[in-house]
């Protein structure tokens, strides 16, 4: 398919000094080399070793400056999903900024009747259905999770029912290395073979270790087994900030930087080369309500340091937009959804996910995926910078129009709305004045996605996979649930 | 298609392409081919105008197009116009135009008179800071069947009524169809000072002048 040309901001946001941001490594380094991590898993150690790292008496492994720099040198600095066709579809790294859905909500804000609702597997097809047709979400994350369903296999299922629903390229995730190999097997079927997938990636999964400074066995697993078959992997802590991370925002981000980074060595010692995606996500625990928060405050200054310092390592990096902490499809997810996809476009963060999530990142809602959509179009107009050539700076014109005039007429206006920069148009946004408004239906924003959201669900699903891959898939899924035991590795 | 609706069907085209040249072309050949003047002002030029406006409303075009294909249907016009009867050529009317004295905001009201000059208005723009007089004076003179007054400020409202007692006290208030608009303005203000019709925009006001005629 057809995707959007590569959306790079021109205008952008940065606020750490080359001072800062050093000061910020150096103190990962000394968390990595000092204070160690426990690394759950004998393989993992073993390799952490050969590349340098010590196991300390108390078990820790410990991790030298050159092991981190050994790995940054060998990762790549950006890499390319590839859609369900085969055809490049996004080039993560640099300041490229990519939308998509997250994974696992348990609950649905539901699109016919408004009501808070467990999530059911049909949802992850509307979820991809939905993504498939707005043209700036560029990538499926599940969007839910299938509670009706026995867990054992779930995350194949979900794979493969997003596989089913969009061409666009997928970010996963998997209980184990056992259910992940599926998943692999599946997109190897679709590729037609291990070399085609590592040519071409379908999808990029999710690892997310445990803060603080501790990478249970089957995180380590699956981060192996991706780097083994050259799937990206993009491995994320998620440190709450003043729970399982210093309060302050510094300190969050140089604990969940080593987190991440001791990842990076024992991948790259792997599997040199092999693409990686370097994140840490924001959580903040509210220090009231004991609820972890997706959108306080605290959480964008995390995020903004840490894509900072994505920039700064040069690896492509793990970003978040469009998700609110409100329960209600109400100005504050708006503002929330708002400034967090805004942020992420401002800094040129790669891979943003959670599009749709609402509460804390346990309700999903499609209205706020299509919302998003309208926004990131109108910020992409806005960031894409502000032409000054003598065409735009239009001194002839003026001079033609002179006092009195007006340029609805003139050449320039009309051209320049043509073939120039044009004028971006909403498809949800009111430019309607009082009367015209009330004349079309009187419908706010939320209604308006509601409606668009609803009406992409009333055309025809494709589920135009090829048959034959449809079996083969099923069969691995089938393989799978017969076999595995919930909560096993 | 006949060869007729595909030259008919050209025309409509460049309109909407706001190109005067194909225009021209188009319409010279449709006379050549003998086709009905009338025929090519109705199917061609107006239709595609109100084409245009709905693909304005719609939101598929820019302000700017209309106002171009609004050009491209007036360079046409003027080689119907000789082929025209009377009645035909001046179907829709002449309008006066202005923006009320003391209101020096025009873009809108220039806006207006473009758009009912490309639906086949007669439109002779006063400009701004009108006086009722001058309004009046050029109804008289130019023997102009509508009226279309603009304010952007309550304060310079009230000349839009005075200019209609004006037209009252001098008895040609029934010959002339007045219309006002502008921001601050509303069907309740407009039907408060007795005029015959109001609109949102410059799309409306041509939907509604074309009512009164």
């Amino acid at each position: 398919m057809d995707h959007p040309p590569e959306f790079v901001p021109t205008i952008r946001l940065t606020h750490l000094t080359e001072e800062t941001k050093r000061r910020i490594f150096e103190a990962s380094l000394r968390v990595l080399a000092e204070v160690g991590a426990s690394v759950q898993h004998t393989e993992g150690v073993r390799l952490l070793q050969e590349a340098g790292c010590s196991v300390g008496a108390d078990g820790l492994v410990r991790v030298p400056r050159e092991a981190v720099e050994r790995a940054r040198s060998s990762a790549p600095s950006s890499f390319t999903l590839h859609d369900r066709d085969g055809f490049p579809a996004m080039e993560l790294g640099g300041h490229n900024v990519f939308f998509g859905t997250g994974s696992d909500l348990m609950w649905q804000h539901d699109l016919e009747t408004g009501e808070h609702r467990p999530s059911r597997l049909d949802d992850i097809a509307r979820v991809a259905r939905v993504c498939e047709a707005l043209p700036h979400m560029d990538f499926v994350m599940s969007g839910a999770y299938p509670t009706e369903l026995d867990p054992r296999g779930v995350y194949a299922v979900t794979f493969l029912t997003m596989m089913r629903n969009c061409s666009k390229p997928l970010v996963i995730v998997a209980e184990n290395e056992v259910d992940l190999g599926a998943i692999i097997g599946m997109a190897t079927d679709l590729r037609g073979g291990v070399e085609s997938l590592r040519e071409r990636p379908y999808f990029l999964a999710y690892v997310e270790p445990v803060s603080p400074l501790s990478h249970p066995a089957e995180c380590i697993a699956k981060l192996l087994l991706c780097a083994d078959a050259g799937v990206p992997v993009a491995y994320v802590p998620a440190p709450l900030l003043g729970a399982t991370s210093p309060v302050s925002t510094a300190g969050h981000v140089v604990q969940g930087m080593a987190e991440c980074l001791l990842g990076l060595v024992l991948h790259q010692r792997r599997a040199p080369g092999a693409p990686f995606m370097f994140g840490v996500n924001q959580g903040v625990l509210d220090m009231v309500s004991g609820q972890p928060s997706y959108t306080a405050v605290e959480g964008f200054m995390n995020y903004l340091t840490v894509v900072e310092m994505a920039k700064w390592l040069d690896l492509p990096n793990w970003g978040i937009s469009g998700c609110t902490d409100s329960q209600a499809m109400d100005a504050q997810l708006g503002l929330e959804a708002g400034e967090l996809t805004l942020l992420s476009m401002l800094l040129g963060s790669n891979l943003n996910h959670d599009v749709g999530f609402m509460g804390f990142g346990l309700t999903g809602s499609l209205e706020e995926v299509v919302i998003t959509d309208e926004f990131v179009a109108l910020n992409k107009k806005l960031l894409g910078g502000i032409p000054v050539d003598d065409v735009d700076l239009a001194v002839d014109v003026i001079a033609t129009v002179g006092p009195k005039g007006h340029y609805l007429s003139h050449p320039h206006t009309r051209t320049y709305l043509r073939k120039g920069p044009s004028q971006w148009r909403p498809s949800l946004l009111n430019r309607d004045n009082h009367d015209r408004w009330v004349e079309a239906g009187g419908l706010d924003l939320r209604e308006k996605a509601r409606r668009k959201a609803l009406a992409i669900l009333a055309a025809e699903p494709a589920d135009d996979l090829d048959p034959d891959l449809l079996t083969a898939c099923e069969a691995r899924v089938a393989e799978l649930t017969a076999t595995s035991e919930v909560g096993s590795a | 298609m006949s060869n007729n609706e595909a030259l008919i069907e050209e025309i409509v085209g460049a309109v909407i392409e706001g190109e005067a040249e194909p225009v021209t072309a188009g319409v010279t050949r449709a006379l050549e081919a003998g086709i009905d003047a009338e025929t090519i002002l109705n199917d061609g030029l107006t239709a595609a105008m109100a084409a245009v406006g709905e693909m304005l409303n719609r939101g598929e075009v820019f302000i700017p197009d209309v106002l171009w294909s609004a050009e491209a249907m007036q360079a046409g016009l003027a080689l119907l116009l000789p082929h025209l009867s009377d009645a035909a050529s001046h179907s829709a009317g002449t309008v006066v135009v202005g923006t009320v004295l003391g209101d020096v905001h025009d873009i809108g009201k220039n806006f207006v008179g473009l758009m009912l000059s490309g639906a086949g208005f007669e439109v002779i723009d006063l400009g701004h800071d009108v006086a009722a007089e001058v309004f009046v004076n050029t109804i008289a003179e130019r023997g102009a069947g509508f009226l279309g007054m603009s304010a952007m400020l309550t304060t310079t409202m009230p000349v839009m009524a005075k200019t209609l007692q004006l037209l009252e006290a001098r008895g040609m208030r029934s010959g002339v169809r007045a219309l006002v608009g502008g921001a601050p303005v509303t069907q309740d203000y407009a039907d408060k000072i007795g005029a015959d019709g109001w609109a949102i925009d410059a799309t409306k006001a041509v939907a509604v002048a074309k009512e009164l005629t």
